[in-house]
């Protein structure tokens, strides 16, 4: 099995923005979680001297945390359309993001599972992306009031305990998910590239977002790929 | 004391008056706890509600300066109601004496009142007596001379409505503490006063303390176990202190030193002016040889009156306030200041700091330096340039590195031990005092000339070298006989021919024999004396725990009551048992001549109702103090009418319209006197940081003052700026002429170590008490403004 | 647990003298603090972490129309269920047998999520610098002289309070004693309390109150905080299971994907795409 000349082409799926913000991110929060791991349990207490000891760990995890939160502006900021789209999507739910799922556990385990066509981003992204919007703001919003006791008041400062806990504890669930998914799980995997370079497998994109594929071959930005010409060597 | 600090457990009623216990001497407030336990109670008066009231059953404000007034009344109840313990009366106190005709008073004044030496004729006071000079008496008490009818005529112009307008002490109150202590009167009751600088500190002081023996003669408490006269002593050892003599018109054992009058020039005139024709003070001649003996040793024999002339005899008063008034105007060329801190402790500091820059020399000995030992310093708002003082500082030792006893106030002599070496060069005051006089005498021992004489008839063999052998200097104050150096068992041996010497007959008995000084007694157990711990330590005199315990038993011998009981006369053994040692001769029946009459320091027996030998007078009166806001309601004679007043410069007075508020000082637990110990700790310092001014609330409106605020409190003689602490404690007083403020403050502070603060001794005046010469801490005028 | 022992303070025996304080500072070498002058006697506004103790003072009109001095000694609960203990990420705090709650300097990270958790307001933190001037934290508070009480002796307050207001003893004991106790002041205080509150478990430091809490400045009612509960309770180990969980079904995932997917063959995709 070789790479054909169609696995080459590459789409844009991503703005330069977005690969910025979206790195920033997931440093940070691997960054943050590891700057908290000592403190969280025992087990990694080995990690306090490669920190600088409990006072380094706290300094990196500020200067990381506020590294966190500027992944939503830098998005917002530089690539207001592609935000305006990811929001538009995250709101926009229809009968085949349900079905979406069902397909999904059957693929995640091998089984036998057929694709729904699905805009820009599948169901599964969309909640990915809403957990982790949900978890960032518990994080950010307790982060500040254990980071600023003296300014709130107590109760306040109280919950932020247990809500960075929730916060951290859904997040990391969701993003070990999200990591094998987009590093480790076959079919999947192929996308990894959209964070890095901005761009994705056309083939790859066209059979797993067919709607927003479509719709930009429709827009004249992507290569038809049922187009003849643009088949050269279909594989067996 | 008359009584002693364990036994306040047994007392039914306590009235703390003139102290603050609760912060002054918190030990105290165990044993008052002790007592609550067993149903007593607690009675606190005080110009401000303290952390004594907030444990007292009920509280009481009185104005500062009205004692008088406020103890007059209860007296004045005790005799209305019936209150008073009359057998005990009649036959333990001078109640049942006549007075002669010539004694009057009126309109404030006693009879023999001489303006212009501001004294009184005391002869006037006498009693009338027999042809054998023994006085008349009515035990009946009915006699219109009697001292019982004169005092219940003198006190019944304090009505507690009189009362409540002049010293501000609410009129439902002020029944309800007479009613509850003058319940104490009660056969089978014992009731206590505790009293302290707030008493003593005044124009009136020693009628303040009168007033108190008068009530509780009166009421039968003394002598009985939880009751008594009891002082708390304002330093460690301050009672050892004036046992020795630090009041200058003293002599160690409160034998009074000689002046340079004619009736004092020889010795033997002397003892004979002085010596009391009864009571057991007729052994004064024993003491007074046994002392001149310890001090000139064998310089001093039956052929040169003892060395009696080497005693320097005094024509002035030699009082603090009168010291410094010379020193002021040059008249004193020196000064030892032995852990004495007058620029913040002093009265008037502000002129008194004054004076010591017209010293030639100073020598400080203290442990830190002091607001005094650097008096001359930048930091101390001086000009250095402009003082000649020659100023030495000799380092003290603190009491942990000393070695020595100290007396409480309850008379108990214990012995300390030394438990670390001192730092630098700091040195014992027992040493100090070795050597300068070994150094002195070897000064002066080839000189000839009269000044030179004293000193070089002191006899002082102490051991050799720097350091004092303090085991002889206690044989010596035992005494022992000169010949054969055998200690004294006590001062009953004590001799007026020059065979025995003691350097202080009252301690005389603490060192009975070799090796056994019971100043170090230290059994806990009560083995003997139940709570009165007859070995443990040493009490003077004679270890009697409880003073004029014969009173506590009635004429016939036998306790008042069994719940009360001190000592009580065993018919089969002839002598006097129980758990004290009897202030008695032990062996003295009741039925003996004198075997009623427990106040054998008197000359008649008993106690003193009627006082004929003070100077302002047989009975407290109630005067204004020397600077106060309303006329005296008793009569039209303002202050104490013996206070001496000296002119000038250092006692400025102020008047009611530009100072309208009474002030008084006080002190706090976490702080000490001057504060030169206290506030050189950090931990103290920690506690009580800053100077402040407590006032009350309605005051602090007044004068637009938030609590917190910096204020300025100005009096006659200076100002103090410090914070405002606007406190409940404090009320507004409703007096006969309106309503007065009153503040306080605590006078530890001042600009040395680490709690600093303005010295409150800036304000209070130059002027003291009629026969002791304590200065008026405790009553004055102010005024008060916010600082900004 | 071995036997309990409590701190007992009647606060009705107090005179406010404040010997405790000192004796406190002196047994643990802590350094002195004054303050700004706060307005009363009261030397601190609050414990900190160089002031395991401060008496409080307070001047209360009471019910009778009367003045009350009141004094209290304030020092840490040693909270049976303590909120430091359960909220400190390291398990630098722990009980002694005696039922004292400890903090292990040592392990302290001075994160201060107990400072800011303590129903009383109790541990504070307390800022170091070390030698090569690097700043770091640790927490304190009163450890109730746990070394002294290994040798047999009292807590230094304790052996100093002169009038016997406070006293030391086993934790029946001085339940009953404290009961007993307010029923011989209710005459005199008749608000007086036991202050042993039920919602940190009981206290290791019991006090009879003269007057409410609220008077004295306590909560009347002191909880471990709930938020606490739930997230040491349930949030933190219900966290830990499913980051466990998930891990163990995306493990799942990749070994059944790599049987099954063989098997089957790939799953049916509108183009054959480019799978391996």
């Amino acid at each position: 099995m070789s790479k054909t000349q169609t696995s080459q082409v590459q789409v844009k799926r991503f703005s330069k923005a977005f690969v910025v913000a979206h790195a920033i991110n997931g440093i940070a929060f691997i960054g943050l979680y590891i700057t908290a791991l000592p403190m969280y349990t025992e087990f990694f207490d080995w990690l306090y001297p490669l920190l600088g000891g409990p006072e380094g760990a706290r300094l990196a995890h500020r200067v990381l945390a506020v590294a966190f939160i500027l992944p939503t502006f830098i998005f917002l900021i530089f690539d207001p359309k592609g935000f305006m789209n990811w929001m538009k999507e995250l709101v926009t739910w229809k009968k085949r993001d349900l079905q979406f799922f069902s397909e999904f556990v059957k693929e995640l385990f091998g089984f036998k599972s057929k694709h729904v066509k699905q805009t820009f981003f599948n169901a599964g992204e969309k909640i990915n992306s809403i957990l982790q919007i949900v978890c960032a703001i518990l994080l950010i919003a307790s982060g500040f009031t254990m980071w600023f006791p003296d300014v709130f008041p107590t109760a306040l400062v109280q919950w932020g305990y247990f809500l960075h806990n929730v916060g951290f504890g859904l997040g990391f669930a969701v993003v070990l998910g999200h990591i094998y998914l987009s590093v480790i799980h076959k079919h999947s995997r192929p996308g990894f590239t959209g964070v890095i370079t901005g761009k994705v497998p056309a083939e790859w994109a066209k059979s797993h977002y067919t709607e927003w594929y479509e719709e930009e071959v429709k827009k004249g930005n992507f290569p038809d790929l049922d187009d003849p010409k643009n088949k050269k060597n279909k594989g067996a | 004391m008359t009584n002693h600090w364990n036994d306040l457990q047994h007392t039914d009623v306590c009235m703390i008056i003139g102290a603050n216990p609760a912060e002054n001497h918190p030990i105290s407030f165990r044993w008052l706890l002790k007592a609550r336990e067993r149903g007593g109670k607690i009675i606190s008066v005080d110009p401000r509600f303290t952390r004594s009231s907030s444990q007292a059953d009920i509280y009481s404000p009185l104005r500062s300066g009205t004692d008088i007034a406020f103890i007059g009344g209860m007296i004045h109840y005790a005799i209305e109601n019936n209150l008073f313990h009359k057998e005990y009366v009649a036959k333990y106190t001078n109640a049942s004496f006549i007075v002669k005709e010539s004694f009057k008073f009126n309109d404030g004044l006693f009879s023999g009142f001489d303006e212009g030496t501001s004294s009184y004729d005391k002869t006037q006071w006498a009693f009338e007596t027999d042809k054998d000079g023994n006085p008349l008496k009515d035990e009946k008490l009915e006699n219109p001379r009697s001292v019982f009818q004169l005092m219940k005529k003198h006190y019944s112009r304090y009505d507690a409505d009189t009362v409540s307008t002049v010293t501000g002490a609410p009129k439902d109150d002020y029944v309800k503490i007479c009613e509850l202590f003058c319940s104490t009167g009660q056969v089978g009751k014992a009731g206590t006063i505790m009293y302290a600088m707030g008493t003593t500190q005044h124009t009136v002081g020693t009628q303040n303390v009168r007033s108190y023996a008068m009530l509780q003669l009166l009421l039968g408490n003394i002598g009985l176990p939880g009751g008594g006269v009891n002082a708390l002593r304002g330093e460690s050892n301050v009672q050892g202190s004036t046992d020795f003599a630090l009041l200058w018109g003293d002599l160690p054992g409160y034998l009074g030193a000689p002046k340079a009058i004619p009736e004092h020039a020889t010795l033997k005139a002397f003892l004979e002016k002085e010596t009391p024709k009864s009571g057991y003070w007729i052994n004064k001649p024993k003491f007074y040889v046994s002392l001149l003996k310890a001090w000139y040793g064998p310089n001093a024999t039956k052929n040169n009156e003892f060395a009696y002339q080497m005693l320097p005899k005094g024509n002035k008063n030699y009082s603090h306030i009168s010291l410094f008034n010379a020193m002021y105007k040059g008249e004193l060329e020196g000064a030892f200041l032995f852990g004495q801190n007058p620029v913040v402790g002093g009265p008037n500091a502000g002129k008194e700091k004054e004076s010591l820059s017209n010293l030639k020399w100073m020598v400080a000995v203290d442990l830190w330096e002091t607001e005094t030992s650097s008096f001359w310093q930048k930091e101390a708002g001086s000009d250095p340039s402009k003082i000649a003082t020659e100023v030495f500082l000799l380092p003290a030792s603190a009491s942990f590195e000393k070695e020595g006893s100290i007396t409480n106030s309850s008379r108990w002599m214990q012995y300390r031990w030394k438990a670390i070496d001192s730092r630098g060069e700091a040195k014992a005051d027992l040493e100090i005092i070795h050597v300068l006089a070994t150094k002195i005498k070897a000064l002066y021992k080839n000189e000839n000339t009269p000044a030179a004489q004293p000193i070089k008839a002191l006899h002082w063999e102490y051991g050799h070298g720097d350091h004092p052998d303090i085991d002889i200097v206690c044989k010596e104050i035992n005494g022992y006989d000169y010949n054969t150096g055998k200690q004294v068992v006590g001062f009953g041996a004590l001799m007026d021919d020059g065979s025995t010497c003691s350097g202080n007959w009252i301690y005389s008995g603490f060192y009975p024999e070799e090796g056994n000084n019971r100043s170090k007694a230290r059994d806990s157990k009560n083995t003997d004396g139940g709570t009165n711990f007859l070995n443990w330590s040493y009490a003077w005199p004679a270890n009697r725990r409880i003073l004029y315990n014969r009173a506590s038993a009635d004429p016939s011998g036998k306790p008042w009551s069994s719940e009360r009981a001190v000592i009580s006369w065993d018919g089969a053994q002839k002598k006097w048992v129980g758990n004290d040692i009897p202030d008695f001769v032990p062996t003295k029946a009741p039925t003996d001549e004198g075997g009623m009459n427990p106040f054998i320091m008197l000359g008649d027996g008993v106690g003193g109702m009627y006082a004929p030998t003070l100077n302002d007078g047989p009975f407290p009166e109630h005067y204004e103090p020397f600077e106060s806001p309303i006329p005296n309601v008793f009569s039209s004679v303002e202050m104490n009418p013996t206070v001496k007043v000296w002119d000038g410069e250092f006692n400025k007075k102020g008047n009611n319209k530009d100072f309208p508020i009474v002030a008084t000082t006080y002190r706090v637990s976490e702080h000490w006197q001057s504060g030169s110990m206290t506030r050189n700790q950090e931990w103290l310092s920690e506690l009580v940081p800053h100077m402040y001014v407590e006032m009350s609330e309605e005051l602090a409106k007044e004068k637009g003052i938030k609590n917190k605020d910096k204020i300025v409190v100005s009096s006659a003689r200076g100002d103090v700026t410090a914070y405002a602490m606007v406190t409940k404690r404090f009320k507004p007083y409703k007096l006969k002429g309106g309503m007065i403020h009153h503040i306080g403050m605590p006078w530890h502070f001042g600009y040395k170590g680490y709690a600093t603060g303005d010295t409150a001794n800036r304000l209070t005046p130059h002027i003291g008490d009629a026969n002791t010469m304590i200065p008026e801490y405790k009553a004055f005028l102010c005024n008060v403004r916010r600082a900004d | 647990m071995a036997t309990e022992y409590v701190k007992y303070v009647d606060v009705t025996k107090c005179d406010g003298c404040r010997a405790c304080m000192v004796a406190c500072k002196n047994w643990n070498d802590l350094p002195a603090e004054p303050q700004d002058f706060l307005g009363t006697m009261q030397s601190h506004a609050n414990v900190t972490a160089d002031t395991w103790n401060v008496l409080t003072f307070v001047e209360h009109e009471n019910s009778k129309g009367n003045l009350d001095y009141l004094f209290r000694h304030s020092s840490c609960f040693h909270c049976t269920d303590a909120a430091c203990e359960k909220v400190c990420p390291e398990n630098a705090i722990s009980y002694t047998d005696k039922g004292m709650v400890v903090v292990d300097q040592d392990t302290c990270v001075g994160c201060g999520y107990c400072v800011q958790n303590c129903p009383f307001d109790v541990i504070q933190l307390k800022n170091y610098k070390d030698e090569n001037g690097k700043e770091y934290r640790k927490a304190h508070k009163c450890t109730m002289c746990t070394d002294r009480l290994d040798e047999g002796l009292q807590p230094a307050c304790v052996t100093t309070c002169h009038t016997g207001a406070m006293e030391f003893g086993e934790k029946d004991d001085v339940i009953r004693k404290a009961e007993k106790r307010v029923n011989e002041i209710k005459e005199r205080y008749p608000n007086a309390m036991v202050y042993n509150p039920k919602g940190v478990g009981g206290t290791h430091t019991i006090y009879v109150l003269a007057e409410k809490p609220s008077v004295y400045g306590l909560p009347e009612n002191p909880k471990v905080p709930t938020s606490a509960v739930l997230w040491k309770d349930y949030a933190q180990p219900i966290g830990k299971a499913m980051v466990g969980g998930v891990a163990m079904a995306l493990a799942g995932a990749f070994v059944a994907n790599k049987f099954f997917d063989k098997k089957n063959g790939g799953h049916e995709d509108n183009g054959g795409g480019n799978h391996e």
